[in-house]
């Protein structure tokens, strides 16, 4: 038993926006080059009509898994809490449309529902019963800036230990984790970096930026953007903590938690080619090696499911600066697999 | 996110009455995130023509092939679903319509969708947020402009 390799369609979205890819091309592009068998979506991004699929669509979804050997690992669901607009959704509410969510999953032939860090525990207890009915997984998320280990200085820093608690608490198998490697993020990804400042209306702070990112760490930089622009509203400072902000987990810390992971989500955001090592990939941001070799020492054998993100913050320009969808999650999965050791 | 990509270039077209008369001006949008969502969600644009702000109130939204609808109305589909694949018309009253030619448009779409509860929630409910403050934005905070011409 090993890890096994699989993407969440996520990771063609700009593909699909354009119309050049729907769920098919993509499974079967998993199927002819990928090699892989590991299938994950987003509820409301390849599901027609949902949440009132056809059953037409249910069984060509079916069948295109059978055509192509493939596993319909997780599937992941949203709290939108304002559906309703006359009032804001409660737990009773939220977990009706977690269960029913839970329900179109077992239709699809999943095997577990990711849902969100924000989820309230106590609409996921009151799912339970439904999850165990019909066998699906609900993983909650771990999204950076949560961490792993217990710390509740810090935003999420209950998150991990609350599940787990339950966990054991009821013994339930039918609940888990579902860590999302932008947790392990370790530097600010280039095409983000280059997006934020093409964007940013203050001109002195993208200078100030600029200036000085390659010379101090995250925290010197927060202090000085602190000292030079004290004025600056809550909102901007949100989105400099990509500047700023240090890793939410360090790559040990997953062996805590290994017995409870559901599926995790191998968020990227740029592949580029290894120095001195032609075809082989890593992405600069996050540190894939190091959790992989924790994973296999703890004898992790569930899926990593890539999760493309770096196509977004390229789509403030014209076409032909769009990003390569299917050739970074096929560089991926170079890195997965020789990773893994396949 | 799709920041240069939500309205269609070709799309931007002069909307008119029973009587021919120019009424106002309509463009195709696609959904600001990487899903759908519940159409009630849909809060509204920031639309700005060649420097001239037009409000929610002057907006109507068509989508799955019904008439369109003002977001007063919109807010009430609580179980119908704007799909990632689809798009949608955004009409916009103007008496007189456009002038033929290029046309500078600034948009920003509020859709309420988030990842959970948050501490904004109650107020959302009896203010929900002016569109073109970043509230509902998807990921993309600024105003995204698109240089059109109106056919």
């Amino acid at each position: 038993m090993t890890i096994k390799r699989g993407v969440s369609f996520y990771s063609y979205q700009q593909e699909q926006f354009f119309r050049r890819m729907n769920w098919k091309d993509m499974m079967r592009e998993l199927h002819d080059n990928l090699h892989c068998d590991g299938v994950e979506i987003i509820n409301e991004a390849t599901i027609p009509n949902y949440p009132f699929p056809s059953q037409e669509f249910i069984y060509d979804w079916r069948n295109e898994l059978a055509k192509y050997n493939l596993k319909a690992v997780t599937k992941d669901i949203y709290l939108d809490v304002h559906q309703f607009r006359d009032h804001v959704m409660n737990y009773r509410e939220a977990a009706e449309r977690l269960m029913y969510d839970i329900k179109i999953a077992a239709d699809m032939g999943f095997e577990n529902v990711r849902c969100l860090c924000m989820v309230p525990i106590e609409v996921i207890e009151m799912a339970l019963d439904t999850a165990v009915k019909y066998n699906v997984r609900i993983g909650k998320e771990i999204h950076a800036p949560y961490p792993i280990k217990y710390d509740p200085s810090r935003e999420g820093g209950r998150m991990v230990a609350e599940i787990i608690d339950f966990v054991d608490r009821t013994g339930t198998k039918h609940v888990g984790l579902v860590p999302d490697m932008g947790i392990f993020q370790i530097a600010p990804p280039r095409v983000n970096v280059e997006y934020q400042l093409r964007n940013m209306d203050d001109l002195k702070l993208r200078d100030f930026i600029e200036k000085n990112m390659n010379e101090m760490d995250g925290k010197e930089l927060a202090a000085a953007i602190d000292k030079e622009f004290p004025d600056m509203d809550s909102m901007q400072k949100r989105f400099l903590g990509m500047f700023t902000r240090g890793p939410a987990a360090q790559p040990e810390d997953i062996l805590e938690i290994i017995p409870y992971i559901i599926s995790i989500h191998g968020k990227f955001y740029e592949m580029t080619e290894i120095p001195g090592k032609p075809g082989q990939y890593e992405d600069v941001s996050i540190d894939y090696e190091n959790v992989i070799k924790y994973l296999k020492q703890g004898g992790y054998n569930g899926y990593i499911n890539s999760e493309y993100e770096g196509q977004r913050s390229q789509q403030d320009r014209g076409i032909e600066n769009l990003a390569d969808e299917v050739e970074e999650v096929r560089r991926h999965h170079e890195m997965l697999a020789r990773l893994i050791g396949e | 996110m799709f920041d240069s990509f939500l309205i269609r270039e070709d799309s931007l077209e002069n909307v008119y009455d029973e009587n021919g008369k120019a009424v106002g001006f309509k463009f195709a949008v696609r959904i600001a995130d990487y899903r759908g969502a519940f159409l009630s969600l849909h809060n509204g644009y920031y639309i700005e023509c060649d420097g001239v702000e037009y409000p929610r109130e002057l907006q109507k939204f068509e989508v799955n092939g019904k008439p369109p609808r003002t977001f007063e109305e919109i807010k009430k589909c609580v179980w119908e679903h704007w799909d990632f694949d689809d798009e949608a018309y955004v009409y916009v009253e103007k008496e007189g319509g456009l002038e033929p030619g290029k046309h500078r448009i600034g948009l920003q779409q509020s859709v309420l969708s988030q990842y959970g509860y948050m501490p904004w929630d109650e107020d959302w409910v009896k203010n929900p947020p002016v569109p073109g403050q970043g509230a509902g934005a998807g990921k993309t905070r600024r105003i995204c402009y698109y240089d059109l011409e109106l056919i």
